[in-house]
């Protein structure tokens, strides 16, 4: 009877012990979790912060002076045309799921996606396009070059001649990267 | 007399069955703690690790010429720099291990990222880690090279060129000195063209070379130079060619703005930098650095497309 109940104790005390393992080790998870998911809230948005500045997106020297925040317009095309080498979604040399470029001001005509047929005339890049996940975003100045031309006329309003021009046109845009929850 | 021995035996068999059962359970007590301690010390490292990738992410550098930054641990920590040539632009994995009741913690998990280029030692120990930032340029800027040093490590770099010593002393970074008259004991000496036997580095401005620990490590541009300072021979190699490795993508990307703008803009491509892309990424080691140059400079030199006959579009 004493064998008995001593076992009967001693399988309610590992039990017991058991189930208090079982919690702190999902404590200890849940707060890995949590803190794996706000590493990546973080880095995303440090990341958007600078990505404008890496070598990829930079205007560099091409529009005079090095500037911040200034993104090749023309460049980014280029990326896009390139962009399977740079990974996808899943995993991408910048360790996001979706970069995209939005132009905010001039609009020019709805939400159209640029591609090679639609550019300068778009308002959409989407360099890497995110199934779901949250975005972070940042102000850049959006910079190309565009052929432009001085028109001459005569004084009765006549046309006289056309002296074309390569101009720098600056635009604001907004950079989103998006990232995906760890859950 | 049988009555006797009858309770013996019971007694004996619960003590025994007491005992054994303890046992059991201490055991699995002491086993599972043990455990979940190496895990709570695999979690703190990965998290670590994950830590200064992302803190890294800010030393990207928009018109500055170098950034400083430091990191400060809880604990003795060791950085373990790898790096992997696999891929499109090869890997920066960094693995962390910290003291832990006396102790360093061992872990596989590892933290990787694809477009980090840190140079240092194979393995960096300390509590506080300075890092500084500079931009490589070949000919446009291919990326921001991260140099990691230790606190505990004093350089000092003696008598070194002008511009060197000002970029240096602009830094401001504590534990990197630079002196023309002698280094203190206890620091890596680094010496620049024939500066004396007591150095711990070597480096030839001439040759464009340095030498550390016997081996030869091969630069092109200061950025460089500092690299091969502070990170060891494989290190160094590895992230050089994970470089070219980008200067080749990054080329490329340049080809095709030229090509874009030719068709949009009625622009000239006139840009010769398909053969940088093929010359990059067939560099073998960093002594295939010097035959690159002059490709570099030649890019650099004519880095413009004419639009309309007269006017000039820079690419970078």
């Amino acid at each position: 009877m004493k064998i008995q109940q001593m076992a009967f104790m001693l399988i309610a005390v590992t039990l017991f012990f058991a189930l208090v393992g079982l919690f702190v080790v999902n404590v200890l998870f849940s707060g890995l979790k949590e803190s794996a998911a706000l590493l990546e809230e973080k880095n995303t948005i440090l990341l958007a912060s600078k990505l404008s500045n890496s070598p990829e997106f930079s205007c560099g020297g091409a529009f005079g002076t090095t500037k911040v925040n200034c993104v090749d317009f023309d460049k980014i095309m280029a990326l896009k045309e390139n962009i399977k080498e740079y990974g996808n979604s899943q995993a991408s040399f910048w360790g996001v799921s979706g970069i995209e470029i939005i132009r905010i001001y001039p609009v020019a005509g709805g939400n159209i996606v640029c591609s090679s047929e639609t550019y300068p005339n778009c308002n959409k890049v989407e360099l890497l396009k995110p199934s779901s996940g949250t975005g972070v975003s940042n102000f850049i100045a959006l910079c190309r070059k565009q052929a432009k031309s001085d028109e001459v006329y005569d004084e009765e309003g006549n046309f006289v001649a056309a002296y074309p021009y390569i101009a720098d046109v600056c635009e604001m845009a907004k950079l989103i990267v998006t990232y995906k929850e760890k859950g | 007399m049988k009555k006797t021995k009858r309770g013996q035996l019971q007694i004996s068999f619960a003590w025994i069955f007491a005992i054994i059962v303890g046992a059991v359970i201490l055991f699995l007590a002491i086993y599972t703690a043990t455990k979940v301690i190496k895990i709570g010390d695999t979690a703190v490292s990965a998290k670590t690790g994950k830590e200064i990738s992302v803190l890294l992410n800010p030393l990207e550098t928009g018109f500055e010429t170098s950034v400083v930054t430091l990191i400060t641990m809880p604990v003795e920590t060791r950085i373990y720099n790898q790096c992997s040539i696999s891929g499109n632009f090869g890997r920066q994995i960094i693995k962390i291990s910290q003291k832990s009741f006396g102790e360093w913690t061992e872990t596989d998990l590892e933290t990787s990222s694809q477009n980090k280029y840190i140079f240092s030692e194979s393995i960096e120990e300390g509590k506080n880690f300075i890092i500084f930032a500079k931009p490589f340029e070949f000919p446009f800027k291919v990326s921001d090279l991260i140099y990691l040093t230790s606190r505990d490590k004093k350089f000092c770099f003696f008598q070194p060129p002008t511009r060197v010593k000002e970029e240096l002393s602009d830094l401001n970074q504590e534990n990197i000195l630079v002196e023309d008259e002698e280094c203190p004991e206890n620091s890596i000496k680094i010496c620049f063209s024939n500066s004396g036997s007591s150095c711990d580095v070597n480096v030839d401005e001439f040759q464009k070379s340095v030498e550390k620990r016997g081996e030869m490590m091969y630069y092109e541009t200061d950025a460089l130079m500092y690299a091969a300072v502070f990170s060891d021979k494989t290190t160094y190699e590895c992230q050089v060619k994970r470089l070219m490795k980008r200067t080749n993508e990054l080329a490329k990307l340049y080809d095709e703005k030229q090509q874009l703008l030719s068709v949009k803009q009625g622009c000239l491509p006139g840009v010769n930098l398909q053969l940088l892309a093929i010359s990059a990424n067939s560099l073998a080691d960093s002594s295939n650095l010097a035959s690159m140059s002059s490709i570099v400079n030649e890019v650099n030199v004519k880095n413009y497309i004419t639009c309309f006959d007269k006017f000039t579009v820079y690419l970078w």
